[in-house]
């Protein structure tokens, strides 16, 4: 079998298993299964969960009641909530695009700056103004996010007064969208930028180490031209799978931060969920989380082997 | 091969050059008072064991050794000292005016680099020549080394055997046409028949730049082949310096003759004794522990005796 | 290089000191996170001779800092240093516990894919592969959204999903150990896959495991902080991240009570810290000791 063969077979059993996992959740907790189907504290008549309990199927024996749950979610159903009287794909659909808004523009630019940084700290590593940086770096690297934006909010809204204190927007244009994401997007910048300096510089350090690294030098290239030329691409090609499995957890930062900002996205619809026990959002959630986090690690598998010739060419 | 250097004034000296590595074992002595000159167009080979700091000796003169390193003395070069110019400066010299051939080339080579590139690289960095133009060049270069198959500029070292990488560092040595090019081992790990290859393109570069070459190998019947000086080293110091022909018909330094003593063709004898470690080197003369015809001043000083002129010379108390 | 360790014994007084210096470049960072995290252990195992009263009693609430509460009270009138210290608790059982386990788990598998490698391999790896990609934080709030949060219960989900970087570095590591000539003569002797594997394999993979220990119990500790804030915690205990979810839900950050927030997000902040400095350089070092050889 191929390499990606067998990378393939591994996507799939991810996804097979997380949703599966997703199905035996409610019904293998404690309680009644309906009511960790639907929420707690929804009120209902006896007639009406007798009626629902027949709708969910949960009468069915479990291997039919596994085969209608694949069904559903091929076509999109992810139950309803009983909280927000809407269905749950509707509602993450239309959370989901401001949490993108937030976290879109901050993965990019914490890639980019991450790895262009964390490059540069690992290539002088010794220098006293990068091991300076590397700390503060290192300082954000070990703070949870929620506590990166209250304190941003708290200095850069209450004591300065620069940016608005919560939302998304208050007039609705363009640029007031922007002036309120400015600040939580600054966070999630700074947080995902942490992790990836670090795993940059380290890569850095370790290849930088390696005789064509020094050939490179011994050719008469200078300085940081060794680095962008030879170390660059070859410091980050071990790194691209390792820095698209950061990124589930890059996300979970997004929606603290969100929390924080009481900003209209996932992350608070799941801390309202929780707030509320509203279990289909937060399992709705939780599937749309996995399908992103497993896209972006193929994206990145296939990204690594299109610009490593050494997968390329085999 | 001529002799030229008789008449010309040399182009690289190197004085005093010692060399010690800071480790957590101790001080590592690999290089001690090393002396010599390269003039021009010739080819001095530095021979020895592996380990006694010949690639010590070349990656000082080039500034390419780790920070660990404590550097002393001089390497003269077009009235420049090597060893004290900024990383800066120095970095004009390195492919431009002095290359080196490193020991090991398939790991020397950017994994996932073409090698055109690789070759062209000089071309940009020196002479900041446009990319494409600097890959018409390189591909001049490699079909002389009999590589001249259009896509194999476009082809990935891992692509290639490592004869084939032997020659794309050959090809990126002389694409300046330096005015010397050291060569550390390059004909390591080949098989006889690629080895002589190797050599014969080494040997035609040096024909076509007019380069000098610095040739580093353990091998004495490589350098015996195409040297025309030779400088025996032994645990991080030269112990005996003069004409290829000279030293290798009429061997003066105890070591020298033990180490002709291994080449098959005589008998394949082994040096008896172990090499001594270059954190604690003996006193004295650092051969005397294996050394038949020691004395008691072998023992505790050294000296260098100088023969017609400085055309030879040996670190010796018998002479 | 062997033979040159017995050289050392000639080496000068001097020499001495150089080469202590030398080792020691790497391991100041180290020793700094050890003194902060010994610090906060400290803290945590003496907690009731440390805080100045017990942390659920109630005194006026919303107190600023003053000389009987040096940082003043919350919305309940809990003194505030008290549950700070108490807190550590919490943050240190959390990521021990979860460590602990996702370590065992991680070091078995990637121990025994190492050392038998072919199908047994290609399994457990597989399965690693599909570990890695749990987003593991909304994972852990769906369960004890579901559970009814304990921190127990929390720290044996963590340490069921984190022990996937282990398993990989252990995995690589007893690959190479395997090859060497040593472990050869232990199998040409006859003896058991799993004495190999637990007293030859085992003993010179340690100094690997160490550092992703302590790296795990970081990562456990910033996600209990996290799963916290969000209100799924141990409602029995105090913990750091509790202690900001009511500061910013009851009102302490909208008033600018920074004494109530500030100290348990530093707190959480410092003993993260001190781990990662400690678990980095211990990997760092064993990247160059590594090179050396
Ligand atoms: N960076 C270094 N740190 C410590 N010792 C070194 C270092 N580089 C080389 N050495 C030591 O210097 C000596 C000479 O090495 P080298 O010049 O590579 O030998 P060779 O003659 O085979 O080219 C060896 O004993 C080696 O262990
Ligand atoms: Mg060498």
């Amino acid at each position: 079998m191929t390499f990606s063969g067998k990378k393939a077979i591994r996507y799939f059993l991810a996804i097979i298993l997380i949703f599966s996992l997703n199905f035996a959740i409610p019904r293998a907790m404690p309680g009644d299964p309906l009511a960790n189907l639907l929420g707690e504290d929804v009120m209902l008549t006896e007639e009406s969960i007798a009626e629902l309990r027949a709708k969910m199927g949960l009468d069915l024996p479990l291997h039919e009641q596994f085969l209608a749950y694949w069904r559903d979610i091929f076509s999109f159903d992810l139950g309803y909530s009983y909280h927000l009287h809407s269905p749950v794909s509707a509602i993450i659909l239309s959370r989901m695009k401001w949490t993108l808004l937030l976290a879109i523009p901050s993965l990019i630019l914490g890639a980019i700056l991450g790895t262009f940084l964390g490059a540069l700290a690992g290539w002088k590593s010794r220098d006293a103004g990068q091991k300076f940086e590397t700390g503060l770096v290192l300082m954000i690297y070990c703070t949870p996010p929620y506590f990166l934006s209250l304190l941003f909010l708290y200095a850069l809204s209450f004591k300065l007064g620069l940016f608005p204190l919560k939302g998304f927007y208050s007039t609705g244009s363009a640029l007031d969208i922007a002036h309120h994401l400015m600040l939580p997007v600054i966070v999630m910048t700074l947080f995902s930028l942490s992790r990836n300096y670090m795993i940059m510089r380290g890569s850095v350090i370790q290849e930088r180490g390696n005789l064509y690294a020094a050939y490179a030098r011994a050719k008469g290239l200078y300085g940081e031209e060794i680095l962008f030329r030879h170390i660059f691409k070859n410091a980050i090609l071990p790194i691209i799978t390792l820095l698209a499995l950061d990124f589930g957890f890059i996300l979970s930062g997004a929606l603290f931060i969100e929390i924080v900002f009481s900003m209209n996205g996932m992350g608070n619809l799941i801390y309202d969920a929780l707030l509320s026990r509203d279990y289909p959002v937060l399992q709705g959630s939780f599937l749309v989380i996995t399908v992103m986090v497993v896209s972006a690690n193929l994206l990145a598998d296939l990204l690594y082997s299109r610009i490593d010739p050494r997968v390329r060419w085999q | 091969m001529s002799m030229r250097h008789d008449i010309n004034a040399p182009i690289l000296q190197v004085v005093g050059l010692s060399v010690r590595f800071e480790t957590p074992l101790g001080l590592v002595h690999a290089a001690d008072d090393v002396a010599f000159d390269i003039y021009e167009m010739e080819t001095l080979a530095l021979v020895g064991e592996t380990g006694c700091g010949k690639s010590v000796v070349a990656s000082a003169i080039m500034q390419l050794l780790p920070g660990n390193a404590v550097v002393e003395g001089k390497a003269l070069f077009s009235k420049m000292d090597l060893l004290k110019l900024e990383e800066k400066e120095i970095s004009r010299v390195r492919g431009n005016e002095i290359s080196i051939i490193f020991q090991n080339p398939s790991l020397s080579l950017n994994p996932i680099i073409e090698v055109g590139e690789q070759i062209a690289e000089p071309l940009q960095v020196h002479r900041k020549m446009a990319r494409r133009e600097s890959h018409q060049v390189a591909k001049g270069f490699l079909s002389r080394l009999g590589l001249g198959e259009r896509s194999l500029m476009r082809m990935y070292p891992f692509q290639f055997s490592g004869g084939m990488n032997q020659r794309v560092m050959i090809a990126t040595s002389m694409i300046l046409s330096p005015k010397i090019i050291i060569a550390d081992e390059p004909t390591k790990g080949l098989d006889r028949a690629l080895a002589r290859d190797v050599t014969s393109e080494i040997e035609k570069i040096m024909d076509l730049t007019g380069a000098s070459l610095l040739l580093i190998t353990h091998d004495i019947s490589l350098a015996a082949m195409i040297s025309d000086r030779i400088a025996v080293m032994y645990c991080g110091e030269i112990v005996e310096m003069g004409k290829c022909k000279d030293v290798l018909r009429e061997p003066l330094h105890p070591y020298t003759c033990a180490l002709l003593d291994c080449l098959p063709e005589r008998g394949f004898k082994p040096i008896a004794g172990a090499s001594p470690s270059m954190i604690d080197p003996p006193q004295g003369c650092k051969f005397h522990p294996r050394c038949p015809y020691k004395t008691q001043e072998c023992m505790q000083k050294q000296r260098i005796r100088k023969i017609d002129g400085d055309e030879r010379q040996v670190r010796c108390w018998q002479y | 290089m062997a033979g040159d360790f017995n050289r050392v014994a000639s080496c000068k007084a001097t020499e001495w000191a150089k080469i202590l210096r030398l080792d020691m470049r790497g391991l100041r960072i180290a020793l700094f996170g050890l003194l902060l995290f010994l610090t906060i252990f400290i803290l945590a195992a003496f907690s009731d001779i440390f805080a100045p009263y017990d942390p659920w009693n109630r005194f006026e609430p919303f107190l600023a800092p003053c000389r009987e509460h040096i940082l003043g009270t919350n919305d309940l009138g809990n003194d505030i240093l008290s549950e700070l210290i108490y807190g550590s608790r919490v943050s240190l059982i959390v990521g021990f516990g979860a460590a602990l386990m996702a370590t065992l788990i991680g070091t078995l598998i990637g121990l025994f894919a190492g050392y038998f490698r072919g199908l047994m391999d290609e399994t457990l790896m597989g399965i690693t592969d599909v570990f890695l990609m749990i987003p593991q934080i909304p994972l852990i709030i769906i369960l004890a959204a579901f559970l009814r949060p304990s921190f127990w219960l929390v720290a044996l989900i963590m340490g069921a999903l984190w022990w996937t970087s282990t398993a990989r570095v252990v995995r690589s590591k007893a690959m190479q150990i395997r090859e060497t000539s040593f472990i050869e003569c232990s199998r040409s002797l006859g003896f058991s896959h799993m004495h190999i594997i637990f007293s030859d394999i085992l003993p010179n993979i340690l100094h690997v495991i160490m550092p992703k220990f302590l790296l795990t119990i970081a990562s456990a500790m910033i996600s209990e902080a996290s799963i916290s804030f969000l209100g799924l915690g141990d409602p029995t205990m105090k913990s750091w991240g509790m202690m900001i979810n009511f500061a910013f839900t009851r009102g302490g950050f909208i008033n600018g009570y920074w004494w109530w927030y500030l100290p348990p997000g530093l707190c959480i902040t410092l003993s993260v810290l001190s781990l990662v400095l400690m678990g980095f350089s211990l990997e760092e070092r064993e990247e160059e000791t590594m090179r050396i050889e």
